[in-house]
């Protein structure tokens, strides 16, 4: 039996699929497809109920998607979802009225993180905990010539920016939507509103480099951070110091940039998540053998050494962290993952969902409003108030 | 013999186009269903959105500029490669090579050349002392955004302008020309009242495939300024509308129009450039 997997990362290394078909008898058809296309492709396939893949992604933000579309099997009747609720520091992202839409394939969480070198040489050797703090030493690093801007936020009208808010939101002790999915961030004493005012005027007074307003999150992290242009990233990707300023090839920062508990108003921010998932299409033909794959690609020794436990060579390029606490322990104990511990402890201590009862079934519309608008309010061509005032039409006309 | 060509056609072409022009007047939105016939509902909500609205202007732009300047460049590089000199081959090989890159590709490229932080234009620029600190040339401005991008569509699509004017040029027979400089005509003179006449027929067909591709514009718009309402385009709002909003019914009633415009503006241009041409 064959069976197709579609999914946003590269393959798993060939010996590690092997194993898999050796011990099921399943082949393995495995296509790495990038992430944009891939939803795409899972949209047109199932609007046309044509058959794409007996595995595909599922990811956080389609959630309620897809309970209302019911272009994925729920999951409950194959996993027990206490023990998946107890084991996967992430799951609420996938359960939707107590359905669960897709498995959790690894965890991924917005993360602070600092160029330490740089923080040095402007006198700062504590790391700040609150968000004051935070931004009185990037304004530290200003004075003293260390950086000419030293915050890195991604401003280009892409998802990136909507996370980015999103996380800088949570740090002021809120959130975007309340439960019901209705806005809570039109009053300007509202954390949303704050933090969208904050990121606009970061951008306009010169704290984030004026090249960024063309940038998507990925770039940021290459052009800014890597080549030690800006110095810190507040909502950053869990495992890009690995994968990308550790990275000697291409970074100039190797072994400068480190993870700090991300600063909010009096302390510790929840680090919001940002995992994908995986899934079964509801035309997937090997149900079955779509469950086996999933099983396998969530046990803990497979995860861990996806996320580099035993080193390149069983290692899946770009995959962040395990799934499940027992493949983040595995994880930690290999020492072989530079920041390891760190993610690992918020992942279990301050990770939280974005939407904890699941993204509304309108959020990709809901995302494109807030990005859009956040990056024509950096751009000028639009007022903090009027970008607010548009995503908040737009979630009532959606429904919220 | 035909008979393949003909199901291909009708499988790939016609058999969608028509599923299109159904589904253009239902609504079809898998988060709140159930499909059903809505008349000309999808299309006053499209045109009631303020950001559909913009798309069509930009497009818009993105149509004259394309069109003038693929024809500009195209007719001027065809009258120079038209000339024999050493090298024409290599030149003429050089100047095809972006109509055979991948669109994708090409916005990529010019990403590069337009980066705020290392650009190749900002370098040049600065060097001679046109701007005194890199400046960020897309998403700031309107126009400029859209000629930017535009651009880039131009430098892939300009290729086949000239090939075409190119291939008219050739047909026109030495004995005009000759006689022309026998009255005294000027170079100019030349080329203002013979041959552009004479190569209407490329032009029209070089300007209706430029309008077509502008219209149609959306890799270069996606890769160089992501969603950004400043240069957002017919297509790339379809698209967000299609397969991230998940409206496929205002999507479709957005194809629909591109396709319909697409057609009508076309046919202007033929009517009013194209003449045909024949030599004894």
């Amino acid at each position: 039996m064959t069976i197709n997997v579609a999914l946003a990362y590269p393959p798993p290394p060939k010996a590690t699929l092997a194993a898999f078909t050796k011990s099921t008898g399943i082949r393995v058809n495995y296509s790495y497809i990038q992430w944009d296309s891939l939803q795409t492709k899972i949209a047109a396939a199932a609007e046309a109920h044509t058959y794409f893949a007996d595995v595909t992604d599922v990811d956080w933000s389609k959630v309620g998607e897809y309970y209302e579309t019911k272009w994925f099997l729920p999951l409950n009747k194959y996993f027990n979802l206490a023990s998946v609720r107890a084991n996967y520091p992430q799951v609420d992202s996938f359960i939707r009225n107590g359905k669960l839409i897709g498995m959790p394939a690894d965890i991924s969480l917005m993360v602070t993180d600092v160029n330490v070198k740089d923080f040095a040489k402007a006198g700062i050797t504590k790391m700040p905990t609150t968000f004051s703090q935070y931004v009185a030493d990037l304004k530290t690093l200003q004075a003293k010539g260390v950086a000419a801007h030293p915050l890195d936020i991604p401003f280009a009208a892409a998802e990136g920016l909507s996370t980015y808010w999103y996380e800088l939101t949570a740090a002021f002790g809120g959130r975007v939507l309340s439960p019901s999915y209705k806005p809570e961030f039109t009053s300007p004493s509202s954390p949303g509103y704050k933090a969208m005012a904050w990121m606009v005027a970061a951008y306009k007074e010169g704290l984030v480099p004026k090249a960024n307003l063309g940038l998507i999150d990925y770039q940021g992290f290459t052009q800014d951070m890597a080549t030690n242009k800006t110095a810190s990233v507040f909502s950053d990707y869990s495992g890009d110091i690995g994968t990308i300023y550790d990275v000697p090839s291409s970074s100039k920062v190797v072994g400068q940039v480190q993870y700090i508990p991300t600063p909010g108003l009096s302390g510790p921010a929840p680090n919001l998540a940002n995992p994908d998932g995986i899934g079964i299409p509801v035309e997937a033909k090997n149900v079955k053998a779509a469950v086996e794959f999933i099983k396998w690609f969530d046990e803990p020794a497979n995860q861990a050494d996806f996320a580099g436990a035993h080193g390149g060579a069983k290692a899946v390029e770009g995959f962040p962290l395990p799934a499940n606490k027992q493949g983040l322990a595995l994880l930690v104990a290999s020492h072989k993952v530079p920041g390891a511990a760190a993610l690992a402890s918020l992942a279990e201590h301050h990770s939280r969902a974005v939407f904890p009862g699941g993204a509304p079934p309108w959020y990709p519309a809901f995302s494109h409003a807030v990005y859009t608008n956040l990056h024509s309010a950096a751009a000028g061509q639009e007022s903090v108030a009027s970008a607010i005032k548009a995503i908040a039409a737009q979630v009532a006309s959606l429904g919220g | 013999m035909v008979a393949p060509l003909v199901v291909f056609i009708g499988a790939l072409a016609i058999y969608p186009t028509i599923l299109t022009v159904l589904e253009a007047f239902e609504h079809i939105d898998p988060l709140t269903p159930p499909n059903h016939f809505v008349g000309l509902g999808n299309f006053s909500q499209v045109f009631a959105d303020p950001q559909v609205r913009q798309s069509i202007e930009n497009t818009g732009w993105y149509a004259l500029f394309g069109v003038v300047l693929t024809l500009a460049l195209g007719t001027g590089i065809a009258l120079l490669l038209h000339r024999p000199f050493r090298g024409r081959g290599v030149v003429l090989a050089i100047v095809i090579l972006p109509w055979a890159l991948p669109s994708v590709v090409e916005g990529v490229i010019w990403s590069w050349i337009y980066n705020p932080n290392f650009g190749v234009l900002n370098s040049v620029l600065k060097t001679l002392h046109v701007i005194s600190h890199y400046q960020l040339f897309i998403g700031t401005h309107e126009i400029q955004t859209i000629l930017l991008i535009s651009l880039v569509q131009v430098w892939q699509i300009t290729p086949l302008a000239a090939l075409l004017v190119l291939a008219a040029l050739q047909s026109i027979p030495d004995e005009l020309y000759e006689g022309a400089r026998v009255d005294g005509c000027s170079w100019a003179q030349e080329t203002v009242r013979i041959t552009l006449p004479l190569v209407r027929p490329a032009l029209a067909i070089a300007a209706a495939e430029a309008l077509v591709m502008s219209i149609n514009i959306f890799d270069q718009v996606y890769v160089l300024n992501a969603a950004a309402t400043t240069g957002s385009s017919l297509m790339s709002t379809t698209y967000f509308i299609t397969f991230q909003n998940l409206n496929f019914g205002q999507g479709y009633a957005l194809s629909l129009f591109a396709t319909v415009a697409t057609i009508l503006l076309s046919l202007i241009i033929l009517k009013f450039v194209y003449k045909k041409v024949e030599y004894q």
